[in-house]
């Protein structure tokens, strides 16, 4: 049975699990962007 | 329509792209990224908590 997106089972699950490696490199970068603010200036 | 299965998370998470396709949609969800950063700088300069 053809998914909504054409994708198959399989495909999603490789599909996200790159998805999911490059959102954490994401969050990781933006969490070291803001230790670096904090460290410069902090906003409190 | 309410005897639709419900999803357990996080472990459904990607049947996600069996409804919606990277192929078509991963750029647009960047681009929407992208534009909400900007936002979130603009606000974060106009209350003053940039550099000056």
């Amino acid at each position: 049975m053809a998914s909504l997106s054409g994708l198959t089972d399989q495909q999603a699950k490789e599909f996200h699990e790159q998805f999911k490696t490059t959102y954490t490199a994401f969050v990781g970068l933006a969490a070291l962007a803001h230790l670096f603010v904090i460290a410069a200036n902090p906003w409190w | 329509m309410s005897n639709v299965a419900k999803p357990r998370n996080p472990e459904d998470d990607w049947k996600i792209w069996l409804v919606v396709n990277p192929a078509t949609w991963l750029m647009p969800i960047f681009y929407a990224l992208l534009v909400l950063a900007i936002a979130v700088h603009a606000v974060v300069f106009s209350v003053g908590l940039g550099w000056q």
